[in-house]
């Protein structure tokens, strides 16, 4: 749901947690953006940096220009000016991303979770088919692969994007490990709750692992132009399709990848409207699947 | 200025504040861990108190001087020897090129740091110089030091035999034991009254799978109220899964049933609660304990978490300089 009123929280001395509402949805999602680019041209003094994400805007501030409750009625007054998402038509990026799903790699990964740390973890895309109601791994993939993901915010790690399935037929949802792994290989492709992520270098995670994709999100050496000098290849509003490929398709572009030949496929001619995209959503069957 | 001789454990180039600004791409702000004797240090020197210098953990570094200036160490006492000949934390002094800095081992305490008059010159990396080694950003190479590397230190008017006065220096306790300041939220309406009541009993151990990413904690089990049972499925079974969100530095984040601090290199969003943040004034705290030790949290409010950061600022200043 939407709150009626958003809700705040502290963060410890400096950081204020803005609630917009408790689902994964667009309209919760321009939100939380919507906030963090009113917010952006120094709109309020002290207001040091924000980190919106599918519901939420998380505020960095300094409490020596500004204190908690000062805060909190300025920026109050702010989300009672931001207009709906309804009229949004905004140019969005399509990437299309070779992916290796159920790959060698993130089951070595889960085979060192159950030898070191709980032997009783089931292997994650059984796991996730299962409590899914999918009928095997084959179909997560299909149901997995069925839809574009928008980047609803960028976080967690360097150039980690958090994607939203657009197609609702292909809503999908997780737990997150507990424990979370000390470690996850680089380019691992992942989810928890109903959110999806690549790991963009190996790093610590809590999302359930199925697939790996060769495609670089994050350039530490600026090797590549369609970063555009920023060290990250998304931006919150593109849009990303997973194109299941073979571990030949696999290693050939990770091989073009290393000399640095790899060519991305990004699709820029398209406008998303999100009126259009909710009229499409209501047309739909929301329990079938692929 | 100086050559590595040897790197010590993860010694890396810091600043301070660090690396503010890109939160919302996912970089964390590294910097200092204990940014208060990281503060003292470049004072000592006669730096900005932002000037890059070296974190040390656990095990300090081996250094040769390559030309004559002016260095402090300041946080855990690392037995540093100048050419074989002890010399005290917490004061400048001169180095001579040619002579080598041996540090050892941290007695007590955990980080220690060194300042540079003019201070260490590595590139800026979005406007700063602070090392994120887990994924390749700051630094010299974006890494930790390594043995061999040839560090450049800019022009400095570093003055020797300055000292911190004792009542100005972060009292780190040789006990094993800290007494943490948490603030709570932002979700702390996810916990019980049982479960509040538990995490501010408890003696919670100091995991030794922590870092600078995080500190990870061994206690009891956590106890929810209805809200982590009765959501929607975007936020994930488990009782401490949220729909992703925002975290603030410090959060208390609990990862399933562990408790992980998210400290200097720690991840900027995902999808586990954050009972509790604990406040910039105890970072240091966080930064000199050792795995094993404990930590004891109290509860205080985020006037006074902010009046603890003050207080902090209000002792890295020329009057808690002597000499």
């Amino acid at each position: 749901m939407i709150y009626e009123q958003p809700k705040f929280s502290p963060g410890g001395d400096r950081y204020m947690l803005i609630e917009f509402g408790d689902e994964m949805n667009l309209d919760l999602n321009f939100m939380g953006q919507g906030l963090a680019t009113a917010l952006a041209g120094g709109t309020i003094p002290g207001v040091v940096e924000t980190a919106p994400c599918f519901a939420t805007t998380l505020i960095h501030y300094e409490p020596e220009i500004i204190g908690y409750d000062d805060l909190k009625r300025e920026v109050e007054r702010l989300i009672g000016s931001l207009g709906g998402s309804d009229d949004i038509e905004m140019d969005s990026r399509l990437f299309y991303f070779p992916t290796l799903y159920l790959d060698p790699w993130s089951r070595e990964c889960i085979d060192d979770y159950r030898a070191k740390i709980n032997p009783s973890k089931e292997y994650d895309p059984e796991f996730v088919a299962r409590i899914n109601g999918l009928d095997d791994v084959q179909q997560f993939v299909r149901v997995h692969s069925g839809t574009e993901y928008w980047a609803a915010s960028l976080g967690f790690w360097p150039g980690l994007a958090f994607l939203m399935p657009l197609d609702p037929r292909c809503r999908l949802t997780a737990p997150k490990y507990n424990p979370p792994r000390t470690w996850t290989p680089q380019g691992t492709l992942s989810m928890g709750g109903m959110s999806t992520a690549i790991y963009p270098v190996a790093s610590p995670g809590g999302y359930q692992l199925f697939g790996r994709t060769p495609v670089p999100i994050w350039d530490r050496e600026r090797r590549f132009a369609e970063f555009e000098g920023d060290l990250c290849i998304f931006k919150p509003g593109d849009r990303l399709k997973f194109v299941p490929c073979s571990m030949e398709e696999y290693l050939e572009v990770e091989r073009k990848v290393e000399e640095g030949s790899y060519k991305y496929n990004i699709v820029e001619y398209q406008r998303f409207s999100v009126r259009n995209y909710k009229n499409w959503v209501k047309r739909l069957d929301l329990n079938a699947r692929f | 200025m100086f050559e590595v001789l040897k790197a010590g454990l993860e010694t890396s180039i810091q600043d301070w504040p660090g690396r503010i600004g890109y939160w919302n791409k996912g970089f964390p702000p590294s910097g200092p861990m204990d940014s208060w004797s990281f503060r003292l240090a470049n004072l000592l020197v006669g730096n900005p108190l932002g000037d890059a210098g070296l974190e040390c953990q656990f095990m300090g570094p081996t250094l040769r001087f390559t030309r004559d200036g002016v260095i402090a160490l300041t946080g855990a006492d690392m037995q540093a020897k100048l050419d074989d000949v002890p010399v005290a934390p917490w004061q400048s002094f001169a180095v001579r090129s040619g002579q080598t800095l041996a540090m050892s081992f941290a007695k007590v305490g955990a980080r220690a740091y060194i300042a540079f008059a003019g201070g260490i010159d590595a590139p800026f990396v979005l406007g700063s110089r602070s090392t994120f080694h887990k994924a390749g950003v700051g630094g010299l190479d974006g890494y930790a030091l390594k043995a061999g590397q040839h560090i450049p230190v800019l022009a400095g008017q570093g003055r020797a035999g300055r000292r911190v006065k004792e009542a100005a220096r972060p009292p780190i306790r040789s006990d094993k034991r800290w007494d943490v300041e948490a603030v709570a939220g932002p979700n702390d309406d996810w916990i019980d009254a049982d479960g509040h009541a538990r995490f501010l009993a408890t003696d919670w151990k100091v995991s030794s799978k922590s870092d600078r990413t995080g500190f990870r904690l061994e206690g009891p089990q956590w106890t929810f109220t209805s809200k982590a049972y009765n959501k929607l499925p975007e936020h994930g079974s488990e009782p401490a899964n949220i729909l992703d969100q925002g975290y603030p530095l410090g959060a208390i984040n609990l990862a399933g049933q562990t408790p992980i601090i998210l400290v200097s290199d720690g991840p900027s969003m995902g999808g586990f609660i954050n009972p509790y943040t604990v406040p910039s004034c105890a970072f240091w705290k966080l930064a000199q304990a050792r795995p094993a030790e404990v930590f004891r949290f109290k509860a205080v409010s985020v006037r006074e978490a902010q009046d603890g950061a003050q207080a902090i600022k209000a002792l890295c200043v020329e009057a808690s300089i002597e000499g």
